[in-house]
């Protein structure tokens, strides 16, 4: 099937119970699609971190992007990020009431839409995105999160034997970042076909068993240890670091991004409109131990009952290709059943 | 003005019970993508409507009626895509073809269309033209004929500037419905996903000639009809609902050797670059046919005359579900849920 594979189950004969977690969706979705979990050892386990743009989203600010569409300001997302459930409704039944939520892909698609406010989700990858927002006069309600500090702090809270870094938030940032980390476990970049993450895996593994803890970039072919410095550098013109709210992380310091212009700061724009937004969850969702790799999509006991992703009652059940609890709801029911 | 800003403040407040309340009682817009939510939407309504005894097949593609020694048979749909026109066709096409097609895999030849169109006010009358110039040449060279129809105009900004609807009347002597049982092969005819993967590019602006897949089917499925048991275009919801919707019909597992589902490689890049799931999307001109072991060569040689791309692709089994073999592990290929969209890192 795959020589790696073969090598995981030899190194990982006389290890014990591994935990190697995963940061970025898109590894999630391919883990799932290919059933790779189903192939490793059973003490080797990949669980999936916070990597989900939409999952790690704060009721607060999903809140405050209704309100505004509610209040009649026209408004502007990513694709799941209108699916989210907030405390009472989500930005489609608002769509459904007759507010002006526009779904789009690119950046692009808003750029002559000045009266518009973006709702700017997402890790680095799409962070460039939005310094032409900014750029081009948007308004934006910025949500976006900085990963590394979370996985300082994900280390420091569990057991996590070794990371496999996200790919294309590496493409952005380039490979150093990791390097100055300094987080007591490996790391290994990784791109998105199964085979390199099996790779990645085994590539753990072997650093795990030496007792080292090293930085390999196995994406090497798109991600340098610089990055992108056009990006980078239009994201430091533009955005400035902030504290930031993660579901069921909590604020972690200098992890989020605010515009450097206050005039174009959505939060600061309309924040009388927010003033009185109190945001809660539904108590039994798990979604914030999930997103720390904690639990399981199914030891949550709304799984697949009152949370399924018709009825989301958490962001992780939201996004098929991304979200830890819709892509086990999808992939993930057991082929003996 | 006191009032208006007095009302505001409420709302403001969370005291603004029409617009903060959640509320199933409005239909939205991933209730219409032919998914899963579709299908519970159209399950909450069917019982109203009283069942007909001489009537077969009537939650399938198309209807039918025993009439003499053949059977008539009988389909409608409505047609509306954004954008109205894009690479290798329009809506016009999409309407023809379209209830062509769900004739077609019923068995039946097609003798005549229907054709209703409401138009948005404002709409170039030269691309409502260049619309019926599409049906009028499709309608020449299959020589199915549109025999009777309907227009009407609404004002602007009430629909989305043109619906069509499109019923169709075929006959056959023998219709399509042999229950599936394991060791049947399930072959496709050609590429999946084309259709949808062209529309998605072309709503989020990624550049591509990758044109729709629409078009007539009857004649490749007349070649073959002796030689299967069902046949099914695979429009919204793509191959995933396609074959969902059949193993739940006939008790069975169909198992898909994922790298023999065929697809041009402008699909299986632009579905990674939009992170969108290539079994969801909708295909316009592509049927899955399920034919006897014994048959499934020869179906399938037949098939290639008409696009090199078709291929067997799997085998009905004992059981449930719809699973895929990938290089590694199995997975389980679900309904789609509703709308398809982007991934967003």
């Amino acid at each position: 099937m795959n020589e790696y594979v073969d090598k995981i189950k030899k190194i990982a004969s006389d290890m014990g119970e591994v935990r190697i977690m995963e940061v970025c969706g898109g590894h999630t979705n391919t883990i799932m699609q290919y059933g790779i979990r189903d192939i490793l050892p059973n003490n080797i386990k990949l669980i999936s971190g916070p990597g989900c743009p939409v999952c790690v989203t704060s009721q607060y600010d999903i809140d405050c992007m209704i309100e505004l569409a509610l209040q009649g300001i026209p408004v502007a997302t990513y694709g799941d990020m209108i699916n989210v459930p907030g405390t009472k409704t989500s930005l489609r039944d608002a769509q459904a009431k007759g507010a002006d939520v526009k779904m789009m892909y690119s950046i692009d698609q808003m750029l002559d839409d000045k009266d518009r406010v973006f709702f700017a989700v997402g890790f680095e990858t799409t962070t460039p995105m939005t310094a032409r927002a900014y750029k081009n006069g948007i308004k934006v309600f910025n949500a976006h999160k900085v990963i590394p500090p979370a996985m300082k702090i994900l280390t420091s809270e569990m057991k996590i034997g070794g990371f496999i870094d996200p790919g294309h938030v590496s493409t952005i940032i380039g490979s150093e970042i990791w390097d100055n980390l300094d987080i007591p476990v490996p790391q290994v970049i990784s791109g998105f076909k199964p085979e390199a993450l099996i790779r990645a895996t085994y590539l753990l593994l072997e650093m795990i068993k030496k007792g080292e803890n090293k930085v390999i970039n196995d994406y090497h072919e798109v991600v340098f240890p610089k990055g992108n410095p056009i990006a980078v550098k239009q994201i430091k013109e533009t955005m400035k670091p902030m504290d930031a709210e993660w579901r069921g992380i909590g604020v972690i310091p200098n992890s989020g991004l605010a515009a450097r212009d206050e005039a174009l700061d959505a939060r600061i724009v309309y924040k009388e409109l927010f003033k009185d937004i109190k945001s809660t969850e539904n108590p039994d969702c798990r979604c914030g131990e999930i997103v720390r790799g904690m639990v399981e999509p199914k030891e949550c006991k709304l799984f697949g009952k009152e949370c399924n992703p018709q009825n989301p009652q958490g962001a992780c059940m939201v996004s098929e290709s991304e979200g830890a609890c819709a892509i086990a709801f999808k992939y993930g029911k057991s082929l003996s059943e | 003005m006191a009032k208006k800003k007095e009302k505001k403040e409420n709302c403001l407040t969370g005291n603004c019970p029409d617009l903060q309340q959640p509320d199933e009682s409005m239909v939205k817009l991933s209730e219409g993508s032919g998914g899963r939510d579709m299908q519970i939407l159209i399950d909450s309504f069917r019982d109203k409507l009283p069942a007909s005894k001489e009537w077969s097949n009537c939650g399938d593609d198309s209807a039918t009626i025993k009439l003499g020694n053949e059977n008539l048979v009988f389909t409608t749909d409505s047609y509306v895509v954004t954008p109205i026109f894009f690479k290798g066709g329009n809506i016009g096409k999409l309407a023809f073809c379209g209830t062509v097609n769900d004739l077609a895999v019923m068995g039946a030849k097609p003798i005549g269309l229907s054709l209703g169109l409401v138009i948005e006010e404002g709409l170039p009358k030269s691309e409502l033209s260049q619309i019926m110039k599409t049906i009028g040449e499709l309608s020449r060279e299959t020589k199915i004929p549109v025999v009777t129809g309907d227009t009407k105009v609404m004002e602007r900004g009430a629909i989305d500037k043109i619906v069509i609807n499109t019923s169709g009347v075929g006959l056959t002597d023998k219709v399509l419905d042999i229950k599936l049982k394991p060791g049947d092969k399930i072959i496709v005819s050609g590429g999946i996903g084309e259709h949808g993967t062209s529309l998605l590019a072309k709503r989020f602006e990624l550049e591509t000639d990758l044109p729709t897949d629409s078009k007539p089917l009857h004649e490749e499925i007349e070649a073959i009809k002796e030689k299967i048991k069902r046949a099914r275009d695979i429009t919204r919801g793509g191959l995933a609902a396609t074959l969902n919707e059949l193993v739940e019909k006939d008790g069975v597992r169909f198992l898909i050797n994922e790298e023999d589902v065929p697809m041009k490689d402008e699909v299986a890049a632009l579905t990674q670059i939009l992170g969108v799931e290539v079994y969801n999307l909708a295909c316009e001109g592509t049927f899955a046919c399920f034919a006897d072991k014994k048959n499934a060569d020869e179906v399938l040689k037949k098939l290639k005359k008409f696009n090199k791309m078709a291929a067997i692709i799997g085998e009905v089994q004992k059981g449930s579900d719809v699973i895929v073999q990938t290089r590694f592990g199995q997975k389980i290929l679900s309904t789609p849920l509703g709308e398809v969209v982007p991934r967003i890192c």
